[in-house]
């Protein structure tokens, strides 16, 4: 978040989870029931309540110092019907699947020191990148021939 | 020579008899001190050392040190290192939102991104499953 342009200068908010001992960034579980994709595949909506994150201003700083806050979210995958393959041998990665168009609504809560924001509706909001689909990788990659 | 006229020897095999039960008996009390107590230990202290089951991140690192992915054409969408499953990321998120002082505030940035992965990882020396976000 912002006071102004979306400028480094300007941050004056940074919602993420803690990163992970193992180094699994920003990463948590999701919940049973909170993730819903469809048969096909092609639409997927994830939604999560109170989850702990951490609010770092002043991110990526190495001594960004963190408060205690949390997140709730909706967030909604529709795909396009442009398909893509990325496949990368060196990286050990393949995705199959479709651009998509992506949209979030979320709310904020920071206890200490006393603030909250909520977003405007879903369908105000819009991602310039979106993707969804299948992954392999690591263990599971085998280079297509 | 009698044995029951050798004091001495009388005495060392009475002595190694007695030494014998009773460290015997000591030896029982012991094991069976080690049962009871090793019945009383909770499970959670036998380990089977394979590891941790949480996902490994992808290993190689961004620009700042971290096991992160940025999001865009060509990227790798997971962050779960020997993965296979369903993923979904987006990023360059641009919206608005209000505050509790009722001021209008912007979110969004190119490197705001989101996503979801859905399937089997390998951890703990076997396949697991689960969901995951990283938000």
């Amino acid at each position: 978040m912002f006071q102004g342009q979306a400028a480094p200068e300007n941050q004056i908010h940074d919602f993420h989870p803690p990163i992970s001992p193992s180094g699994l960034y920003w990463v948590v579980q999701v919940p049973e029931g909170a993730l819903l994709i469809s048969p096909d595949g092609r639409t997927a909506t994830l939604e999560m309540k109170n989850v702990p994150v951490v609010d770092q201003p002043r991110w990526p700083a190495l001594d960004a110092v963190g408060m205690p806050a949390t997140m709730s979210f909706r967030m909604i995958w529709k795909a396009t019907d442009e398909k893509i393959v990325y496949d990368d041998p060196q990286k050990q990665f393949r995705v199959e699947g479709y651009r998509a168009t992506s949209q979030l609504e979320a709310q904020v809560k920071v206890p200490s020191i006393g603030f909250s924001w909520k977003s405007d509706p879903l369908s105000e909001s819009h991602a310039n990148f979106a993707i969804i689909g299948d992954e392999v990788n690591g263990r599971y990659y085998t280079p297509i021939k | 020579m009698s044995s029951t006229n050798d004091i001495r020897s009388s005495y060392t095999r009475r002595s190694f008899l007695s030494t014998t039960l009773i460290a015997a008996a000591g030896s029982s009390l012991l094991l069976l001190s080690d049962d009871t107590v090793a019945a009383n230990k909770p499970q959670s202290r036998l380990h089977t050392y394979n590891g941790s089951t949480d996902p490994y991140p992808i290993p190689w690192l961004d620009k700042n040190g971290s096991h992160n992915q940025p999001a865009g054409p060509n990227l790798e969408p997971s962050h779960i290192f020997h993965f296979k499953g369903r993923v979904a990321r987006c990023a360059d998120f641009a919206g608005m939102g209000t505050d509790n002082k009722g001021n209008r505030i912007p979110f969004g940035t190119r490197t705001t991104d989101y996503g979801y992965m859905q399937g089997e990882y390998f951890a703990g020396r076997t396949p697991q499953t689960g969901a995951f976000t990283h938000i």
